[in-house]
């Protein structure tokens, strides 16, 4: 998984492309507390459970994949960040 | 012949936990438990009793083995507002406290039992597990269906409720279907287009919009488009908000719940059922047969999810595509019900998202369905 920053807030995540479409997003920190949307969607004490997306954030990633800083890559099993229990132990 | 079977993918079945998930579960519909009577629940490697007390009017539970001599309260009478032991008489409150015994000058100072804490809402009635011994935190109290109590409640119709005994398989094995894309093709007959996961606190989500496969008939769940939004509140109660396109602009709402209780570490009570807001014009009876209709269709399903797991492997190395979501990840936020509070890792609850490129997988499998339905013209053509 690559390091994408969040262009709105600064706030930073690990992502994964297998293609456009598809995207995996891994927070580092409590979202409603480290996301400016989020922050102002849920409001202190909230949830961001129920929140399907950060749009700043998916434009953020969009970006990225546009730029070339994150990579459209085939999903290898046994490499971190793939989907495989070793990859999430890790 | 080594070389070869190195290159073979072993299955770890591993071992289902040993001990069952702290968390809020789903008993079953509230009204069922209100008539009079002691009822037996088999779930947590043990049996309880649930009972409504004649004076206070509540739902009570309690371990339903009596601690005298070990008499089944649940084949007792209820008596004021505590269950009888039908083995000596002994009374237990619904807070565990022993009662009174008839024929005995005083009850023992040790008399007491567990009493379990349980919760009613939406309906239904809830029971608190927790290995650790502690009281649920409010923050991960069952959320209420929005209008299900209070003035609008008729506007809901009444609960179809059902109920399905699965053995042979833990648990895990339904919270698997969170993540699941393509088992919702195979085994539910949908075609899932779009379909997102987040996982987040103590809640695990699924955004999935399907359509109907046209080779299969599930009433009112394959009457059109079909947008699910549908979460997981803690280790075992879904709530699944459907909203089903009625042609002409209009959607129909409908609320499916998706729970179960451990029985044991290797069987387990499914539990579902659907409940629909009348649309405009729509009397109590049609939206009561929505619902029922909508059950219905569930049940082809869900009876299917269960002969899968009755004769698959447990399996705690799947081997995944691009098109499967992520299990482990799923796997990773379920295990936070089963240590400690203390143990609970960040890795568990921390929010992680996964979007899937379902278009590969459709097109696949709309080619399928278009052969399905074309051999079967040809055999009606034929008389065959």
């Amino acid at each position: 998984m690559r390091a994408v920053e969040c262009a709105a807030c600064g706030n930073q995540v690990l992502c994964e492309k297998f293609s456009v479409a598809h995207t995996s997003v891994q927070w580092t920190a409590d979202a409603a507390v480290v996301c400016a949307e989020f922050r102002d969607r849920v409001g202190p004490g909230g949830t961001t459970a129920r929140v399907r997306t950060c749009g700043a954030l998916r434009a953020s990633i969009d970006r990225a994949v546009e730029d070339g800083s994150l990579t459209v890559s085939a999903l290898e099993p046994g490499v971190p960040g793939s989907g495989t229990r070793e990859a999430v132990d890790a | 012949m080594t070389a070869l079977d190195d290159e073979v993918r072993i299955i770890e079945t591993g071992r289902p936990p040993t001990r069952f998930a702290r968390g809020w579960h789903c008993l079953g519909l509230a009204e069922d438990f209100k008539d009079g009577r002691p009822h037996e629940i088999e779930a947590f490697g043990t049996k309880l009793v649930v009972f409504r007390g004649e004076d206070d009017g509540q739902l009570h539970v309690l371990n339903a083995y009596c601690p005298h001599m070990g008499g089944n309260l649940a084949q007792g009478t209820v008596k004021g507002d505590a269950v009888a032991c039908p083995f000596h008489d002994w009374r237990w409150s619904g807070d565990g406290r022993c009662a009174g015994i008839p024929y005995a000058r005083r009850v023992p100072p040790r008399a007491r039992t567990r009493a379990w804490i349980s919760l009613e809402r939406n309906r239904q009635l809830f029971v608190w597990n927790d290995p650790e011994g502690n009281p649920p935190p409010p923050e991960v109290t069952v959320p209420e269906i929005a209008g299900i109590h209070g003035p609008d409640a008729d506007q809901w119709s009444d609960w179809t409720w059902k109920t399905l005994r699965v053995e042979g398989a833990n648990c895990r094995e339904i919270v698997d279907n969170v993540v699941d894309m393509a088992h919702f093709y195979y085994v539910h007959y949908a075609f899932p287009e779009y379909f997102k996961n987040v996982f987040d606190g103590h809640v695990a989500t699924q955004y999935m919009e399907s359509s109907p496969r046209g080779d299969m008939e599930l009433g009112t769940l394959s009457s059109g488009r079909l947008r699910s939004d549908a979460s997981y509140f803690g280790p075992s109660y879904m709530i699944d908000h459907l909203y089903s396109d009625v042609g002409g602009g209009a959607e129909m709402e409908i609320v499916l719940i998706n729970c179960h209780y451990p029985i044991d570490a290797d069987s387990f009570l499914l539990q579902y059922g659907a409940i629909v807001r009348r649309l405009p014009g729509m009397t109590d009876e049609q939206a009561a047969e929505a619902a029922r209709l909508t059950a219905e269709g569930a049940t082809v399903g869900f009876e299917q999810d269960v002969e899968i797991w009755q004769n698959k492997t447990r399996i705690d190395n799947p081997l995944l595509t691009e098109e499967d979501g992520p299990v482990y990840q799923l796997r990773r936020w379920y295990e936070q019900f089963y240590v400690d509070v203390a143990d609970v890792k960040d890795e568990m609850t921390r929010r992680f998202e996964f979007e899937i490129d379902t278009q590969r997988a459709n097109t696949a499998w709309r080619a399928e369905v278009e052969e399905n339905l074309a051999r079967r013209a040809a055999e009606t053509g034929t008389g065959a």
